[in-house]
C-alpha cells in the first residue's frame, strides 16, 4: 500500500475496537450504496431510449460495481469474504440508502437520470471528504473512484439540460425530483450518532454528514434551479444534538438495515443464481488486481 | 443525427475512422463516443464529425491516380543493395497501382 506515511491508521491492525467498528460502518455504507445502485441500473439494459444511452448507463453501472468491489475488498481485511459480504448476507444487514433500492417507474428515463444525478453529486462530495481520511486503505482508493465520477456527472447533467428544454420532459424531471429527493436525503443519515461521532473525531472522513449534505444541497439546487426545476429546501428540526435529520426524511433510511419493501425482492433476484446452484463460494472469473 | 467517430491510439498517430454514434449534438456525441469507442481500445483522443459534413469522392466518379503509366511517382531507380525500406515500400505500391490499373 502506497503513501501511508502521514496516515494515523496504516492498516486494520492499528485500529482500536471502537474505531474499527466505525471504519467498517463507513465502508459498508459506501460499498452497499454502489452495489445496489449498479444492480438497479442494469434494469435499463436494452430499455434505454437509444443504444448509445444504453451502453453509457451500462458502463456507469460497471463503474459503480467496480467501486463497490474496491470498498468490499477493504472489508475483507476485517475477516469477511465475498459470500459474507454479498451472497449470503441477510437483507436487513445491508446499510445502503433507500434511494438506491427504489424501483424505477416503468419506462421513465427521467427517474434514472435524476437518481443518478442526486447520487453522483453526493458521491462526489463524500469522496472528496475521504481524500483526507486517516485510514490509509480508504484514502488510497479515493483517486481511482473519483477518476470515473466525472463522466457520471457529465452524463447526468447533459441529459438533464436537454430534457429540461422541453415542457413535458421537464415536468417528468420535476416529478422525479419530488419523489426521490426525500430518499436522497437518506444518503446523509448515520447508522447511529455514536458511530458518526467516532468517524468525525478520528478523521476517518474529513467532513461530517451535515456538512456533506449542505454541500450536496447547494450544488444540486443551484444546478437544478438553473434549468427550471424546483428543489425543496432543507427542512430541519429546531432542536438537535449531533446529527440533525431533516423533517421530510422517509420512514425508512436503510442505514440501520431498515429498508423499504423493494429491497428484499431485489436482493433475492440478485442472488437467485447463487441460491439455485446451491453455491457456498463466490465465483471469480478474473484475478483481483 | 449521426456523428462519425475517429479514434487516435496514442499522441502523434492519425485519427482513424472507427464507427459512428447517434446523438443530438456535439457534446452528447463526444460523451457517447467516449464509452462506445474509447472504452475497450487504447485511446488518446477522439474526434466526432457530423456525417453530413464529410465530403466524398469515390472510385466510380474518378480514376484515382489517373489511367496512364506514372511510374515516376514512385522511387524505383535507386541501385542500392539492399534497398532502403522506403524504396521497397514504394515499389510495392507501384506494383499494386499497376495491377489495379490492369497494366501488370
Amino acid at each position: 500500500m502506497a503513501a501511508t506515511d502521514d496516515a494515523e491508521f496504516a492498516s486494520v491492525d492499528d485500529l482500536d475496537e471502537e474505531t474499527e467498528a466505525a471504519v467498517q460502518d463507513l465502508l459498508f455504507r459506501l460499498a452497499d450504496d454502489e452495489l445496489v445502485l449498479a444492480e438497479r441500473y442494469t434494469e435499463w439494459q436494452v430499455r434505454a431510449p437509444t443504444l448509445e444511452s444504453d451502453i453509457s448507463l451500462a458502463n456507469i453501472a460497471q463503474d459503480e460495481l467496480g467501486h463497490a468491489r474496491l470498498w468490499y475488498e477493504v472489508l475483507t481485511d476485517f475477516g469477511y469474504d465475498e459470500t459474507d459480504l454479498i451472497w449470503e448476507r441477510d437483507a436487513d444487514d445491508f446499510q445502503h440508502s433507500t434511494l438506491v433500492e427504489q424501483p424505477f417507474e416503468e419506462g421513465n428515463w427521467s427517474d434514472a437520470i435524476v437518481r443518478g444525478y442526486l447520487y453522483d453529486v453526493a458521491e462526489d462530495a463524500k469522496l472528496q471528504a475521504l481524500e483526507t481520511s486517516t485510514f490509509a486503505p480508504i484514502r488510497d482508493r479515493v483517486g481511482k473512484v473519483l477518476g470515473e465520477e466525472d463522466y457520471h456527472l457529465e452524463f447526468a447533467e447533459n441529459w438533464l439540460k436537454r430534457l429540461a428544454a422541453n415542457d413535458e420532459s421537464r415536468e417528468r424531471i420535476q416529478a422525479a425530483v419530488d419523489r426521490l429527493y426525500p430518499y436522497a436525503l437518506t444518503l446523509f443519515e448515520p447508522t447511529n450518532e455514536d458511530v458518526e461521532q467516532t468517524i468525525v473525531d478520528e478523521g476517518l472522513r474529513g467532513e461530517d454528514l451535515v456538512e456533506l449534505r449542505d454541500t450536496w444541497h447547494d450544488r444540486v439546487s443551484s444546478f437544478l434551479e438553473s434549468i427550471g426545476i424546483e428543489v425543496p429546501g432543507l427542512d430541519l428540526p429546531d432542536q438537535y444534538d449531533v446529527h440533525s435529520s431533516p423533517n421530510d426524511l422517509p420512514d425508512k433510511t436503510g442505514r440501520d438495515g431498515d429498508h423499504t419493501e423493494h429491497w428484499a425482492p431485489l436482493l433475492d433476484e440478485m442472488t437467485e443464481a447463487y441460491d439455485e446452484l446451491e453455491r457456498d463460494y463466490a465465483t471469480h472469473i478474473m484475478d483481483d488486481e | 443525427m449521426i456523428w462519425e467517430v475517429f479514434r487516435q491510439n496514442q499522441a502523434g498517430d492519425y485519427h482513424t475512422h472507427c464507427g459512428n454514434v447517434h446523438a443530438p449534438d456535439r457534446e452528447m456525441a463526444l460523451l457517447f463516443a467516449e464509452v462506445q469507442h474509447g472504452r475497450r481500445k487504447p485511446t488518446n483522443s477522439l474526434w466526432v464529425v457530423p456525417q453530413d459534413e464529410i465530403g466524398e469522392v469515390d472510385a466510380e466518379e474518378t480514376k484515382f491516380g489517373g489511367t496512364t503509366d506514372k511510374s515516376y511517382r514512385f522511387a524505383r531507380t535507386y541501385n542500392v543493395e539492399p534497398a532502403a525500406e522506403e524504396v521497397e515500400a514504394s515499389e510495392k505500391e507501384l506494383n499494386q497501382a499497376e495491377r489495379k490499373r490492369g497494366d501488370a
